[in-house]
């Protein structure tokens, strides 16, 4: 995310001189702040010295409850021990280890912290994400659990438990064995306050109510509820390195600032390969006590990942054509098709290749979201006439050039749980017009935007953080105004377009929430009245007058529907999962009655360029992924790279490859 | 009575005319703003005249008129482009006069369907191209620079006024008010510019219409960029002072207002007038740079700025844009400049104060 494009300096004497130098020196002061990195010191030299374990023994002789030492007699006998190990391999068996794979980092991270302040940057999945295990991960093509740092686990539904054995020769990567004290310790590490993450500190106090050590190497986790993806809530954790947290205290921001945080993934970043504001690379270790795993053998094949800081676009573009990057995401159709067209000389010669994957899963959720706490949208007609007077079709067929798919509801894409009856309401002037009439706006003004007796004009802002998306807006808007509806665009910046809408300061705001990975949608937070209002209703189920909007939610849309809440209650304490998927499509039923969400556009690929010299598995890539490097499948041929510059200054041409993927596509 | 200049500013006057460079430049700037305070009547996509059944329309500045008041089956506005050909082709009696560019900056008109930047085309009268949503690029050129010019005058006339106002208070009363101003001064032309744009553009409140939005981001420049006036006319002002003509003024017993406006300012006038045009290049580059980067006028407001973005996220696919923009871009600010030099040089004393 391009959050606040803060970098600027710039001083009211530059006024004083010729305009021109001002964007130059601009340009400087961004360069100037982007290195501010170098001044920072490196945490710890300075600091006092601390020891946090007494605090953690005595954290967890205080909450025996929650916090159990038990011995492996006290394991259950009757329960099925699963290893994972009979789904199919993942990865090509080609697959060449070594070479450096390049790629950009949007910004620099402003911290090497994987929680607390500032820990979710755009650098994060690069921090922390894509290689770093848990104790299972879904199979990448399969779904179902594979083994990551667990060797085997087995799953209690009935009594909500999980329980864990951690493979003994898994590692950190500095070699330190884990083991189950490093999970007890993350139970530790995340409820306490000197991290900083009140949603970690949430999350692990009200969805887990115990944790047991049994021996060194197997723990046992119960969850809140028995939910059909009970396990998840604790295979996809990852513990914490108790050895390497010795010094947690209040100063953790800043004394963890700049320290990496060991895991059990393949690659490390050492302290000399940072190179503040402008480069990090990861490498891989050549000892992983996983390369030999069925599943992991083929992957994480590039011995370096180069990762540099490129922050525009047309530059990434621009390094990525000159061979400095090796491969190039492409979202945008203009790009896709007018800059890198598929006759483009390096395109037609095969030295860049072009490939379009459908992958499967949840898709993110862009649309327009109405806050119906907001005058005159309060009103169901005129959410109705925003609805048909949004011209998604227009902007799929000529934006997009119908690479991507209408969505339908807020949340498609859940196998079962989605109501695949609804499909989204169609631009059509006349029934927004209807609909706008019944709401008292007839007549249109001077400019065409339709006005009510009060002399009200219908207009509202549209406010966003995506700039990149800046034409989709200008389309709707024109698009709105035959409906007589005025649109004004309000681009902001990531920060503050972020506080506008956790503050429900907004009208209607274009935004997509991540993807989730669970097997079913969430809807407590963005349908439920808990997070619209402070007290919604009043006992009986009637409106409460005096309710406050709250703000720091999820509930963009401000729905507050006293019987959508019992359904919302009723879906998130069920463990049945037929009854919650009955729940779940009158919910997204009553939702799409309420009118308070446009349904936008859906991508149900992605499509990269990348050089000859990235290989790839048949068939591309996973299911389950939403990045091309996300598993590292791929590889990086280094006698290929330079058969290919050869050639390339030579003038030989191969065989070119422009191919899509679609295997997985509708699935 | 008739304002009258004096021999010395009429001279001047002649001077300026006499440097063609700056004159010309002057004469074309003009002759732009004034014809773009009419840029409605040239580049519009709603039509001069329209005789619809005997009864004429002239939608340029009227009320919108929806398709169906032509006869056409819509209840939104009329495409009257559609409308021109529809009735030629039919040879019906009715006629519509369009402008010479029939396009608003605002209307997405892709040719192919698909919104895209589209080369340069007389024949569908795109005569610069369009732009990333096929919008008409000399619209968004002609409105942006309008805006440009507008905005920069009214931010040198505000700049202009507030720093002469305290320059000359400052200069003239001296003392403790001018040692506790220019400190003051000092703090208030450190606050980091840019940033204050930025914080004061995410928290004016989204309901203000474009104009409203346009005036508030002008009230933040002037706010942080008037200052830098107050230092040439704090010393001009000094200067001028403790020469004997305004010694004589005081003794005749002028009071203080009448010194400054009177004696003062018509004589510190020709520092000012020769930093003006300086300071209009320096507005029109700061929105520029502001649009460039996001924080400036609102979308789809045109501007210069953002056609200058686009161009160069489409510098392979689209030269077009950038060449237009920049074109633009470079022309004005020559232009100002020409001007500002030729003021310069006719308000020069060293040309007609000689010291033997």
């Amino acid at each position: 995310m391009n959050f606040l494009k803060q970098s600027y300096r710039e001083t009211t004497a530059m006024m004083r001189t010729h305009g021109l130098k001002m964007l130059l020196l601009m340009v400087a002061a961004a360069l100037l702040t982007a290195c501010g990195g170098d001044s920072e010191e490196t945490a710890g030299s300075t600091l006092a010295e601390r020891d946090v374990t007494p605090e953690v023994q005595a954290f967890y002789a205080a909450n025996p409850e929650l916090i159990t030492f038990a011995t492996p007699a006290d394991i259950p006998t009757d329960l099925v021990w699963e290893d994972g190990m009979d789904l199919p391999d993942i990865g090509s068996p080609d697959a060449r280890k070594g070479g450096t794979y390049n790629e950009y980092l949007e910004d620099f991270p402003p911290t090497l912290r994987f929680v607390g302040p500032d820990s979710n940057s755009s650098a994060r999945s690069w921090i922390s994400g894509f290689y770093r295990l848990t104790y299972a991960v879904p199979h990448a093509n399969e779904g179902g659990y594979i083994p990551g740092i667990a060797e085997s686990w087995a799953i209690d539904q009935e009594n909500k438990t999980v329980y864990v054995k951690i493979n003994p020769n898994a590692r950190w990567s500095d070699d330190e064995p884990i083991t189950a004290d490093d999970q007890m310790f993350a139970m530790f590490f995340n409820l306490s306050e000197y991290i900083q993450a009140p949603f970690s500190n949430n999350h692990y106090a009200n969805e887990y109510t115990n944790i047991t050590k049994y021996d060194d190497y197997t723990f046992s986790m119960t969850v809140t509820t028995a939910k059909p993806d009970m396990a998840e809530y604790v295979l996809y954790l990852s513990p914490v390195p108790e050895h390497f947290y010795k010094e947690l205290g209040p100063d953790f921001p800043e004394r963890y600032q700049w320290r990496y945080e060991p895991h059990a993934g393949p690659y490390h970043l050492a302290e000399a390969d940072i190179d503040m504001g402008v480069r990090m690379v990861l490498r891989r270790k050549e000892n992983w006590w996983a390369k030999d795993n069925k599943y992991w053998r083929n992957l994480f094949n590039p011995d370096a990942i180069n990762l540099t800081v490129i922050r525009d676009t047309a530059k990434r573009y621009e390094a990525f054509r000159s061979g400095d990057l090796d491969m190039f995401r492409i979202a945008t159709a203009d790009m896709w098709y007018d800059s890198l067209p598929d006759t483009d000389p390096d395109v037609a010669s095969g030295y860049i290749h072009k490939s379009t994957f459908y992958n499967g899963g949840v898709r993110g959720n862009w649309g327009l979201w109405i806050n119906s706490s907001r005058p005159l949208l309060d009103n169901l007609d005129i959410r109705l006439g925003i609805q048909y007077a949004s011209n998604w079709e227009l902007v799929i067929s000529n934006y997009f050039r119908g690479d991507v798919e209408r969505l339908n509801t807020q949340n498609d894409g859940y196998p079962d749980f989605s109501n695949t009856d609804i499909a989204a309401r169609p631009f059509d002037i006349d029934k927004a017009l209807e609909h706008f009439a019944n709401a008292g706006f007839v007549n249109r003004g001077p400019d065409g935007i339709l006005v009510n007796d009060q002399g009200e004009r219908l207009a509202f802002t549209l406010s966003t953080n995506y700039d990149r998306y800046a034409d989709v807006f200008t389309i709707l808007k024109e698009e709105a105004i035959k409906a007589g509806l005025e649109l004004r665009i309000e681009i902001l910046d990531g920060a503050a377009g972020f506080r506008k809408n956790r503050e429900k300061q907004h009208d209607i705001y274009f935004m997509s929430f991540a993807p989730s990975q669970s097997m079913y949608p969430d809807y407590w937070q963005s349908n439920h009245s808990d997070n619209a209002y402070d007290d919604s209703f009043l006992e009986d189920g009637t409106v409460n007058p005096d309710r406050k909007i709250k703000t720091q939610t999820n509930n963009l849309e401000s729905i507050a529907d006293f019987e959508l809440d019992q359904w919302i209650e009723e879906y998130d304490d069920s463990s049945d999962k037929a009854r919650m998927i009955e729940l779940s499509h009158m919910i997204q039923q009553r939702h799409f009655e309420y009118a308070s969400f446009s349904p936008g556009f859906a991508e149900p690929f992605y499509r990269t360029a990348y050089w000859r010299w990235v290989r790839w598995p048949e068939g591309f890539n996973f299911r389950f992924t939403t990045y091309p490097y996300e598993m590292f499948a791929h590889w990086i041929d280094t006698d290929m790279k330079q058969e290919t510059l050869d050639a390339r200054s030579d003038g030989r041409a191969f065989e070119p490859h422009v191919e899509v993927y679609d295997q997985y596509r509708g699935l | 009575m008739a304002f009258k200049f004096n021999p010395q500013t009429i001279k001047k006057l002649r001077r300026f005319r006499e440097i063609k460079r700056g004159y010309y430049s002057f004469i074309i700037l003009a002759a732009f703003l004034l014809l773009s305070l009419f840029g409605e009547m040239l580049i519009n996509n709603r039509a001069l005249v329209v005789s619809y059944e005997g009864d004429l329309y002239f939608p340029t500045y009227s009320a919108f008129h929806a398709g169906t008041d032509f006869g056409l089956d819509y209840p939104y506005e009329t495409n009257y482009r559609q409308l021109q050909q529809q009735w030629r082709d039919s040879g019906s009696e009715n006629w519509v006069l369009m402008p010479i560019i029939p396009y608003s900056p605002f209307e997405n008109d892709a040719s192919s369907g698909i919104f895209r930047p589209e080369a340069p085309n007389a024949e569908k009268e795109h005569y610069l191209g369009t732009d990333s949503t096929s919008r008409d690029i000399l619209a968004r050129l002609f409105f942006g620079t309008r805006i440009a010019l507008v905005f920069a005058i009214g931010f040198m006339a505000a700049v202009y006024m507030i720093g002469v106002a305290v320059g000359c208070a400052m200069g003239y009363l001296g003392g403790t008010f001018d040692i506790v101003s220019q400190r003051l001064i000092e703090i208030w032309s450190n606050i980091p510019f840019l940033y204050m744009v930025i914080i004061v553009f995410s928290v004016i409140p989204d309901a203000f219409t474009i104009f409203t939005r346009i005036l508030i981001l002008l009230g933040v420049m002037v706010l942080f960029s008037w200052t830098s006036m107050t230092y040439y006319m704090r010393t001009e002002t000094y200067k001028e002072k403790s020469r004997d003509y305004v010694a004589a003024a005081r003794v005749l017993g002028a009071s203080g207002s009448r010194i400054v406006f009177r004696h003062i300012l018509p004589n510190v006038l020709s520092t000012l007038v020769t930093f003006m045009p300086f300071t209009i290049v320096s507005a029109i580059s700061a929105i520029t740079a502001l649009d460039f980067l996001g924080f400036g006028l609102p979308p789809p407001t045109p501007s210069l700025g953002e056609l200058l973005k686009q161009g160069t996220q489409t510098l392979r696919t689209a030269p077009w844009i950038v060449m237009s923009a920049f074109g633009t871009l470079v022309a004005l600010l020559t232009l100002v400049t020409f001007v500002g030099e030729a003021i310069r040089e006719s308000f020069d004393p060293k040309k007609f104060t000689v010291y033997k």
